[in-house]
């Protein structure tokens, strides 16, 4: 049953990743027009995906502000910052697995081993994750990472944009990744389906409300400076990602 | 000897004299020069306007429409934003969007001034990107969270070095005003981009 379940994940993943080896990179420059500044970014996005992405990005921002941010407020409301900064620390260290297993993937062996070293640390004096003794103290820093990044260190393109619904922005190569990563939550090789599945989405949503309660304010800043919404955070998504692709190659 | 030694240490003394205000003012002629030091001197300036919470609002917005206009290059700006459909837009069309997003981007950050809480600018470095190019590395500190790192890439031009884009957290302004132009621009065409970028602003002035 668990062997069997494995292999059916593995097929998944390899049919996803011949997928992306098989599209076109999401960006194409910039052609002709006057000489560009040094440091100029020049990217547009190819986008063929944009019918559907519109309709899930409009879905997502409906769940967002009659449901997720209210929420968000109303937790806001009773627990104070330190508390939900702690939350989300919790959740954070309890995540470490993907951001040691992808540096380890990229061979970026110190930070691997930093990833577990704070995880050790933090679990255990740091109270299961609520406080970061192993950065405050060690000066272990967090490095950040995920099987997009490892694909993408490892030369595959981004692929298209696409939004999904509840996942909100990505690319095919990072939903791809997101996918593996959250294979590798321990839970679901040790309990059953119907434990784990229900687990992982109730741990989710606490996480995606209490990161939003620490971040009220989120979209109203993106929509003060936007005059097409969606392209905005679709830019900004992708500048991001390209961002932490070259912090990861700089480890 | 030492009555001869004493006239030439004279002399040093007051050549040296001469001399030491001569190269201070010259080095210091030149490191106002740099891209460093013309946006320290102008973020500086802003900082202070921002800060000046007795004066009136509009007189504080004007003095920074004042202040920040030399340095800002929007002719540049502006075709960055559109990218490739620069070059099939008519001169007058490129003046028109020029004005049009400038009045957008006054609107959208000078509208903003009196959100400002004491947030102070460190200056971390500069990059040259090749003559007469340089990046400026600066971030904005404030107690109790994290600093937003703030970059400003700068030409120079017969007036001096003038800003082309700015990054915030490493993203790109200018490239993500181009991302959301070209959608408008291919779905809607230039009509509409400067209807949008109009409406905008006029949302902004009034919400503010």
């Amino acid at each position: 049953m668990l062997k069997k379940n494995r292999v059916a994940r593995y097929t998944a993943f390899a049919g996803a990743f011949a997928l992306i080896l098989a599209i076109a990179p999401a960006w194409a420059d910039d052609q002709g027009g006057p000489p560009h500044p040094p440091g100029e970014n020049t990217q547009v996005y190819s986008d063929p995906l944009a019918p559907f992405n519109e309709k899930m990005f409009t879905f997502n921002l409906k769940l967002d502000h009659y449901i997720l941010h209210p929420v968000a407020q109303g937790y806001a409301d009773i627990a104070p910052v330190s508390v939900r900064e702690s939350v989300g620390r919790f959740f954070n260290n309890i995540n470490f697995i993907p951001r040691m297993a992808n540096n380890l993937f990229q061979l970026h062996f110190p930070e691997a081993g930093g990833e577990l070293a704070r995880f050790g640390i933090n679990t255990t004096i740091g109270i299961g994750g609520v406080f970061d003794p192993a950065d405050k103290w060690f000066g272990l820093q967090q490095h950040d990472n995920d099987m997009g990044l490892t694909l993408g260190h490892y030369g595959v393109p981004s692929g298209y944009y696409l939004v999904l619904p509840f996942l909100g922005p990505g690319t095919i190569r990072d939903d791809v990744g997101m996918a593996a990563d959250g294979a590798m939550w321990p839970l679901s090789y040790f309990v059953p389906w119907y434990i784990y599945i229900p687990a992982g989405a109730g741990k989710t949503i606490i996480q995606a409300v209490n990161y939003r309660s620490l971040h009220l304010d989120l979209f109203e800043q993106v929509d003060r400076y936007a005059v097409d919404l969606y392209g905005a955070v679709q830019d900004g998504y992708m500048q991001r990602r390209a961002n932490e692709l070259e912090t990861v190659n700089q480890y | 000897m030492n009555n001869q030694s004493r006239p030439t240490n004279r002399a040093i003394l007051l050549l040296l004299g001469l001399l030491l205000p001569a190269t201070i003012a010259l080095t210091s002629a030149r490191a106002d020069d740099s891209a460093m030091a013309t946006t320290r001197q102008f973020v500086d300036q802003a900082l202070h306007i921002l800060g000046d919470k007795q004066t009136p609002t509009a007189q504080r917005q004007q003095q920074l429409r004042q202040l920040l206009e030399p340095r800002f290059d929007f002719k540049e700006m502006s075709r960055s934003t559109l990218g490739y459909h620069w070059k099939t837009l008519s001169a007058q069309q490129r003046d028109d969007f020029a004005d049009v997003f400038k009045n957008f981007i006054e609107a959208a950050y000078l509208n903003k001034i009196n959100s400002y809480a004491g947030q102070q600018v460190q200056f971390d470095r500069e990059a040259s990107l090749g003559t007469g190019y340089a990046q400026v590395f600066t971030k904005i500190v404030q107690a109790g969270k994290a600093p937003i790192p703030v970059n400003y890439l700068l030409e120079q031009t017969p007036s001096g070095w003038k800003v082309y884009d700015v990054t915030v957290d490493n993203i790109s302004i200018i490239a993500n005003y181009r991302n959301q132009f070209n959608r408008i621009l291919n779905d809607q065409g230039f009509d509409q981009l400067v209807a949008d970028l109009k409406a905008k602003q006029q949302q902004l002035s009034l919400t503010s």
